[in-house]
Parts: structure tokens; C-alpha cells; sequence
């Protein structure tokens, strides 16, 4: 439920406004209201993947690291994924799949990417104690 | 949008920092000229690979690398620890 929805419930629970006024204004905001995808799921035009480095309490030399990286070039770089070598993509695919991650990368797709950005808000990885990654989008 | 200048930002410990604005415009220019020289032998070899071969993909490989050299406006590198600092941003 959008923000502006809650209000008009508020003043309705209020008795500010009427039912038939609530009724009114739910369906003006219903109408500016763009519609949301099929799935539910709110969905944000991301421009930028963000990596950040921190150290964490057993890190020794403070090491920090942060990256920003435009979406527009990961979509532009998957592309180059077509020139990796069959048997180089099957190594790869091998290495994955042995860390746990069954993915065929010659099968990325940029809509599988707008999946998984869609779905990634802020993941944080601790890195065997030392050092904590913080993946997100803004 | 093709980036037209890169920031490098250098420290390292007791040393001055320094920081500079790179025009990386120069290095497409001669990365363009190095390009429309290769094309020629880049569609000779695709032609005499097309069947059995890169063939087609080697063609690719200029628009696709255009593509990425075009957006890679706003890719920033940032990494910092006791000793030493240094800063890629492209703008």
C-alpha cells in the first residue's frame, strides 16, 4: 500500500472524511498510480551496482574497497559472454557448480540480470570474519 | 555516454597525494584509428572463417566493444587502506 492510500484510510478512520469522499480519492490515486508488474514486486530503475569493501574486525591492513559500476555496462559486457570459448564456459560452468552456484553463464540473459537486480536490495557477505561485502543498488 | 576525462586520485604513505584529470577522449581516438585499421584484416578473417571459425563473431566484437567503451561513463574504482589510496572515476 502506497503512502497516499494510508492517508486517505487515516482520515477515513478518523471520520475526516466520509466513506463515499475515501471511496472517491482511492480511486483518483488509483489512477495516477503507475501499474505495478505482474509479479508484485516494486521494481526501480537502477543505474548503479555498488560494492563495497569494509574491514571487519580481523582485517589487517584496513583494507576498503567500493566500486560503482553503471548497469548500462554490465548489460553491454554480458554480451562479450558469447566469445568465451565453449570449453572455457564449461570450466567455468564446473567451478560454479563445485562453490554450490548451478548457473550456465552462457545462458545469462540482461532479463535474468533484471531479476536479480530487482530482487537485490542490499546483501551483505561476511568474509571469513575479516572482511564484510556489501553488495547493493542505488 | 562516452567519457571524455577520468579522475585518478594517487596517495601513498608519505608521499603527496596526487590527483589529475586524465582526457581518456585521446586514447579513444587512437583506440578509433587502431580499429579502422584492423578492420579490414578483422573482415578478411571472417570471411576466410565464416564456416568453421570465429567468422561472424569477430565482426561482432567491434560494435560490442563500442558499446561497452560507451558506457562505462560513471564507472567509479575506489580502493583505501593505511598505507595508500587510489581513485578511477569516469565522468
Amino acid at each position: 500500500m502506497n503512502e497516499e492510500k494510508r492517508k486517505i484510510l487515516d482520515m477515513l478512520a478518523q471520520g475526516k472524511i466520509t466513506v463515499d469522499e475515501a471511496d472517491k480519492l482511492l480511486a483518483a490515486v488509483g489512477a495516477q498510480a503507475p501499474e505495478p508488474p505482474a509479479d508484485g514486486a516494486p521494481r526501480r530503475a537502477w543505474k548503479y551496482l555498488r560494492v563495497q569493501v569494509e574491514p571487519g574486525p580481523g582485517s589487517e591492513k584496513g583494507d576498503r574497497v567500493n566500486i560503482r559500476v553503471p548497469f548500462k555496462l554490465i548489460r553491454a559486457g554480458l554480451k562479450f559472454a558469447a566469445f568465451v570459448p565453449k570449453h572455457a564456459q564449461g570450466q567455468v560452468n564446473e567451478a560454479l557448480r563445485e562453490k554450490g552456484i548451478d548457473v550456465d553463464l552462457a545462458k545469462i540473459t540482461p532479463e535474468d540480470l533484471e531479476d536479480l537486480v530487482s530482487n537485490l536490495d542490499d546483501l551483505t557477505v561476511d568474509v571469513d570474519g575479516k572482511d564484510k561485502v556489501r553488495i547493493f543498488c542505488e | 555516454m562516452l567519457p571524455v576525462i577520468v579522475r585518478f586520485r594517487i596517495h601513498q604513505a608519505q608521499r603527496r597525494p596526487l590527483g589529475f584529470y586524465f582526457p581518456i577522449i585521446l586514447v579513444w581516438i587512437v583506440l578509433a584509428a587502431l580499429l579502422i585499421v584492423l578492420f579490414p584484416v578483422a573482415l578478411l578473417t571472417a570471411l576466410l572463417t565464416w564456416r568453421r571459425g570465429p567468422g561472424a563473431a569477430l565482426l561482432l566484437v567491434f560494435p560490442l566493444l563500442t558499446a561497452v567503451l560507451w558506457r562505462l561513463s560513471g564507472l567509479q574504482i575506489e580502493t583505501r587502506n593505511d598505507e595508500s589510496e587510489l581513485l578511477i572515476d569516469f565522468t
